[in-house]
């Protein structure tokens, strides 16, 4: 009963908390670091991203996007580890009905076409290489779930898509390193600025989403298919 | 690329979003230390991921600022971009958090064969019990 109300306790403690830092933000002195006026007034010219957000994670934050596809790495190799160490069910292989089957024929492609939009765009429009596998990555499980497990691991072989998801983190990292070669700081933007709002712009932010998109791709697949095999089915 | 207008906040409607953050937030840590099924806790997890998300896109706002994506030449008000790229990383932090704590949670659920945190502490203080018990 005592740990109960100790639980309790903690609990109103850290919703008060919140509840400052909410007031704080909104009714007192907002705190307005000279950052943000930055990223707001020079930042066009400094990376070239017509998306201000893309400018900051893949420009100035570079290392914080770096370090956070190290987490998404980390996850995923840990609910690999750890699933395949216990026993999965035996399930029967269940067919999924002809309409399901039907509409995944148009909603898979259109996942695909959506994950690229969002990669190879990522920088002038709403978007980004995180989106862009999560969508990927559910494009994949829409024929995992019409055909069955063995129709998509049929294609893909898990162990290769493990590798897959090494290589790309591999060249993610030598890319942001590369900068040394050409006698610039690591993680400094290697590529032409470009003129704002065309394809072509925004120096390396195009090449980096484009990496993650392929990275969260393989690594959100990876969890969806070890979870499924745990289970048997999907 | 006048469609993003249509994001546009209307004054106000910023502090209406914290006050729902805040609400979605105190009921995320509630239902986390004081419901006792792992799964709803995993759950109340992802509410205040969501409260979090909220709070950081409405701290970003300001009134009459679009979506801060501009075209050169194009003068606007834009949101502080800042706070929107800290979402991303509250996003994946969250994805990463919950998938590894689901494997937990499942592996504990194959063992003791309930999701109920108390019997699961009860379960464990008797298997050590158990253990000490051949040494005495």
């Amino acid at each position: 009963m005592k740990r109960h109300r100790v639980r309790i306790i903690a609990a109103t403690g850290i919703v008060l908390a919140f509840a400052i830092l909410v007031s704080i933000m909104h009714l007192g002195n907002a705190p307005d670091p000279s950052d943000s006026t930055r990223y707001l007034s020079r930042a066009l010219e400094e990376t070239g991203a017509s998306n201000r957000v893309a400018g900051v994670y893949l420009n100035y934050r570079l290392l914080d996007t770096l370090l956070e596809v190290l987490v998404f790495s980390v996850a995923v190799l840990g609910v690999r580890h750890y699933l395949q160490q216990s026993e999965g069910m035996e399930l029967p292989d269940l067919s999924e009905s002809e309409v399901v089957r039907t509409a995944v024929v148009f909603l898979s492609p259109l996942a695909l076409l959506l994950c690229a939009f969002f990669a190879i765009l990522g920088h002038i429009s709403p978007g980004g290489g995180f989106a862009a596998g999560v969508i990927a990555a559910s494009g994949l499980l829409y024929v995992a779930i019409a055909h069955g497990m063995g129709a998509i691991e049929a294609q893909l072989n898990p162990g290769r898509m493990a590798r897959t998801e090494e290589t790309i983190l591999l060249a993610l990292l030598i890319f942001a390193l590369s900068p040394i070669a050409f006698g610039k700081l690591p993680l400094s933007d290697l590529l032409a600025k470009g003129t704002p709002g065309r394809l072509l712009s925004g120096g390396s932010i195009l090449v980096y989403n484009i990496l993650i998109a392929l990275k969260v791709f393989v690594g959100a697949w990876a969890v969806i298919a070890v979870f499924a095999q745990h289970r048997g089915e999907l | 690329m006048g469609g993003y207008r249509c994001i546009r906040a209307t004054p106000g409607g910023t502090l209406v979003a914290a006050v729902i953050a805040f609400i979605l937030f105190g009921i995320g840590v509630l239902a986390l230390v004081l419901r006792r099924d792992l799964v709803i806790k995993l759950l109340a997890l992802g509410l205040v991921n969501a409260a979090t998300i909220l709070f950081l896109v409405s701290i970003g706002d300001r009134p009459g600022a679009k979506a801060p994506i501009q075209l050169p030449g194009e003068v606007a008000i834009l949101a502080d971009p800042l706070p929107h790229a800290l979402v991303l990383s509250a996003i994946v932090v969250n994805f990463a958090i919950l998938a590894l704590a689901l494997v937990f949670v499942m592996i504990l659920v194959e063992r003791y064969h309930t999701t109920d945190s108390t019997r699961i502490e009860q379960e464990m203080d008797r298997e050590t019990d158990e253990e000490e018990t051949p040494c005495l």
